[in-house]
């Protein structure tokens, strides 16, 4: 066996040590600056601008305060969910080793890779309940009066968890496609001799293996669905009578009205969600890190 | 034998044509709309009667209340994209480098606090960046939503360049130092050249980042000069009788750059995308 | 082509002290080889020669000059790295003449130099591969073309040989001290493998925590090794050794009476007694072994035997008539039997 060569951890560089030490400086210094001016100071005057406790009082009486966040706790617990099964199935899927398949995912990419005014506004037109195609179809085919599908709040909500899922599902189908060929096959071919069925071969060899990425990626999800803009405003603006909102778009709506303070109070009041799994996903990542490094 | 594999051929494609309906239906819904006349738009067919191009002309020679800048939207929204990823790539490069290779002091705290800035949702940090935005008096500048893109393009990159450049041996420096290499020379005549996949994904990633923005975009910039074409295409929906088919050949002029920019450069990007946010 | 002296290095890692104290001298034009177990700190001596790891405390000279606060690049050093660090985005042509196109010389300049490295070094036909193209020697030896192109004062090799297979580490053995002895350059050589060490170094340093055992010449290191460490560390197959008692005559050791020349030690005291395989010999009267295994090897025969509940190791000239399972009688030669105090690993 070849000797185990040790790795020696990277130096920073000695004498000279000014030289290699300032470039560091100069070449980090451009990304700290964009940090302090546009993260770091908006964040915390943000945070100065949502001191005042009536901010919160006004906000907590406002019927659509309320709706809004009911919206995003259902938004958050079914598009996430059903994206994340749908995904893992998928994934699945798009791993077989055919040439169609592999030409199928190309195209699977597309409503991810397409920006979302276009894809939203064409979803919003088809489900216009007088003139949309699907209500069209809907009444050619079946003699059906399709629904109102973007004014009644419930069937709007679900239509927009349903654009949701849409764009997201390209992004996290193709991460957990690549947990899913990180698995060696020799399992899969170990479980056959073995005996084990489809199911079980997903049970004991698939699902062990990705468990770990499955979450953290549903938790990440978790984070970003949370600040789904586009899809609730560009389908429905938050209506009809702003019973649509979610939190990210209840900020907007309240910028619009001019009442930035109940705009920063908005996103206060998600902090203590948002906040502790954005501190476990850097854990996450800075931890990945010790063990490869 | 053949039967068992035509069986399990049947369920692909069991699984294969609803996936292709459910990712097409919507783009194709863009595509009829566009070459429909306004009549046969509304009139829910799935092929217009007399397909037709005259929507394009119409956008290509602003002839309608809502296109009249057209062109200077789309070159802003250009101009913006590009200027958005060549900083990222500046800034990102840079900061990776100095985080990766120099060992700079402190460069963990920086990778810190990149990482909580990309998991942060960009919706909560619109409604801040705003404010700050009028305070620094970049409102209604496209360097507002330059400068708000960069920063939110960043953290990503960096990420993605540090893991990419933390594959790099670290023999390559020290040779290179023995060799008599300046930090600048290590710069330019090993770690770029040696990069160049990961800085063709982040100037991609940026780019279309940029040009895909919407929220940002409509916050920061309301001048019929400075905005984008995305919140041009957002105007249309202020009135009730807005030219929906001319404002989706509109939107498929401006949905088809990123999407082929995309492909072009897929193999690049697919690659940093899977070991970026989550490792499994 | 200048001399190296370390004095006193000591450095720790943390909590970890990795030398301590070591002193060495290396003549100007001697090929000196740093050799020793993995953790004994052989790389980390070599590394503070090339500036990169600090020195805890203690002096390096190249030539006379203090280089503790000397850069890299202004030692005047070529390294060959283990891994051979080549830049995998130049040619080879690229890769030999890079530290002299960063110091911005002459096209032509370069051009000669990189010329005459690969003549010496055979590889001229591959100046326009790209070290992907090469295999592992091939590599090596642009890895040495590129240290050689630098014209400098004293060449530094970390365990270059341990990613090639074993023919070819046999063969590259000879290219690099055939090397030496053309270009006399003054060669510090990290190995952990002691026949590299016994077939290319002038003098050799057997290192072990972070101590030098024994400096000396290769054959010095294997006729009169100073304590155990170096006795059983270099020779192969190693040394063979028995706990025993030291009496006036012989040794007692594993229910017998093994021989010992002269009075080196104080009766009933505990020695360790060595015997290199090569120089034990199967004659009528001594001590009675079993044999275990047989290998046979063609000009040699390896003998596994069992003496007590001890197995021991016999290197015979040509082929053996014994078989496994028979007795054997071994005679170990008087005048290479070595003994080690028991406490200390000291010679006796």
């Amino acid at each position: 066996m070849a000797a185990i060569a040790i790795p020696h951890p990277p130096v920073a560089p000695r004498r000279g040590l000014s030289t290699w030490q300032t470039w560091g400086i100069i070449l980090l210094a451009p990304y700290v600056l964009v940090f302090l001016v546009f993260v770091l100071y908006p964040v915390t005057y943000g945070l100065w601008l949502a001191r005042h406790p009536e901010s919160y009082h006004t906000l907590f009486e406002d019927p659509v305060f309320f709706t809004s966040v009911v919206n995003t706790i259902f938004f958050l617990l079914v598009a996430v969910n059903v994206k994340f099964l749908l995904a893992l199935y998928l994934s699945g899927f798009f791993v077989h080793d055919r040439r169609w398949i592999r030409w199928l995912s190309v195209i699977f990419i597309i409503p991810w890779a397409a920006p979302a005014i276009p894809t939203i506004f064409s979803i919003r037109f088809m489900l216009n309940p007088e003139w949309g195609v699907i209500n069209s179809l809907l009444f050619r085919w079946f003699q059906i009066d399709g629904p109102n599908w973007l004014t009644n709040p419930q069937l709007a909500m679900a239509m927009a968890m349903l654009v949701h899922i849409w764009k997201a599902l390209p992004f996290w189908t193709l991460i957990l496609m690549a947990g899913r060929l990180a698995i060696p096959k020799e399992l899969y071919e170990a479980a056959s001799v073995d005996g084990a069925t489809g199911w079980q071969k997903f049970k004991y060899v698939t699902w062990p293996s990705m468990r770990t990425l499955y979450i953290t990626s549903t938790l990440l999800s978790l984070i970003w669905t949370l600040g789904d803009f586009n899809s609730v405003y560009l389908l429905t603006g938050g209506q009809p009578a702003d019973k649509t909102h979610v939190l990210a778009t209840l900020g907007i709506r309240y910028i619009r009205l001019d009442q930035l303070d109940h705009a920063m109070a908005t996103i206060v009041v998600a902090l203590p969600f948002v906040l502790p799994l954005v501190y476990f996903m850097m854990k996450r990542l800075s931890g990945d890190e010790q063990k490869t490094s | 034998m053949t039967n068992r594999r035509l069986l399990s051929e049947a369920k692909l494609w069991l699984v294969a044509i609803p996936v292709l309906l459910w990712t097409l239906i919507p783009i194709y819904h863009i595509f009829l709309f566009s070459i429909s006349t306004k009549d046969s738009a509304f009139s829910g067919r799935l092929w217009p009667d007399h397909p037709t191009l005259r929507n394009f002309g119409t956008v290509f020679r602003q002839e309608h209340f809502y296109l009249h800048h057209f062109w200077s939207q789309i070159w802003n929204s250009l101009w913006i994209a590009v200027a958005t990823g060549a900083i990222t790539l500046a800034v990102a490069t840079g900061a990776a480098f100095a985080i990766s290779r120099l060992k700079v002091k402190g460069g963990r705290t920086v990778m810190n606090a990149a990482l909580f800035t990309y998991f942060i949702p960009a919706a909560f940090l619109a409604v801040p960046m705003y404010k700050a935005m009028g305070t620094y008096g970049l409102l209604n500048n496209r360097w507002s939503l330059v400068l708000a893109m960069v920063t939110l393009a960043s953290p990503y990159a960096i990420w993605v360049l540090k893991q990419a450049s933390d594959k790099l041996p670290w023999e390559l420096d020290e040779a290179a130092r023995i060799d008599g290499a300046t930090p600048m020379q290590l710069f330019r005549l090993v770690y770029l050249p040696l990069m160049v996949p990961s800085l063709v994904a982040i100037f991609t990633y940026a780019l279309l980042l940029a040009w895909n923005e919407y929220l940002y975009a409509f916050l920061l910039l309301s001048h019929e000069n400075t905005i984008p074409l995305a919140v041009g295409l957002g105007h249309f929906l202020a009135s009730d009788d807005s030219p929906w088919e001319i404002l989706m050949a509109t939107a498929l002029i401006y949905g088809l750059p990123p999407v082929a920019i995309y492909y072009a450069f897929r193999g690049y990007m697919v690659g940093g995308l899977t070991s970026g946010a989550v490792k499994s | 082509m200048a001399s190296v002296s370390f004095s006193r290095i000591e450095k720790s890692f943390g909590a970890t002290k990795v030398l301590h104290g070591i002193s060495l001298d290396i003549a100007d034009g001697e090929f000196m080889v740093l050799v020793g177990p993995s953790g004994c700190g052989k790389s980390t001596l070599l590394r503070m020669l090339a500036g990169l790891e600090d020195i805890g405390s203690g002096e390096i000279a190249i030539d006379g000059r203090v280089v503790n606060e000397v850069d890299s690049k202004d030692r005047d050093i070529a390294m060959v790295f283990q891994s051979y660090a080549l830049y995998p985005h130049l040619t080879v042509a690229d890769n030999m003449g890079f530290s002299l196109r960063l110091r911005s010389e002459r096209k032509d300049l370069i051009q000669s130099r990189v010329a005459n490295a690969a003549k010496i070094l055979n590889l001229g036909s591959y100046l326009h591969r790209y070290p992907r193209e090469l295999s592992g020697g091939q590599r090596q030896r642009v890895a040495m073309g590129r240290a050689i192109v630098r014209d400098p004062k004293v060449f530094l090799f970390d365990e270059p040989l341990s990613n090639l297979d074993a023919k070819l580490r046999v063969a590259m053995r000879a290219e690099i001290k055939a090397l030496h002895q053309r270009l006399k350059t003054t060669t510090v050589y990290v190995t952990h493998d002691q026949v590299e060490a016994m077939t290319m170094a002038d003098r050799i340093a057997v290192m072990n925590e972070g101590r030098i055992e024994q400096l000396g010449e290769p054959l010095e290191l294997y006729d009169r090794p100073a304590n155990l460490f170096v006795a059983q560390f270099i020779g192969s197959p190693a040394m063979n050794v028995l706990e025993g008692v030291y009496r006036n005559n012989f040794i007692e050791a594993l229910g017998a009476r093994w021989p010992v020349s002269g009075s080196r030690a104080a009766d009933g005291q505990r020695v360790k007694y060595g015997i290199r395989p090569e120089h034990i010999d199967l004659a009528g009267a001594g001590i009675a072994a079993e044999v275990v295994v047989v290998e046979p090897m063609g000009a040699e025969t390896e003998l596994l035997v069992k003496v007590a509940d001890q197995t021991l190791t016999l290197l015979t000239h040509g082929r053996s008539s014994i078989g496994p399972g028979e007795r054997a009688i071994l005679a170990p030669r008087l005048e290479h039997v070595h003994l080690f105090d028991a406490a200390t690993g000291a010679r006796l």
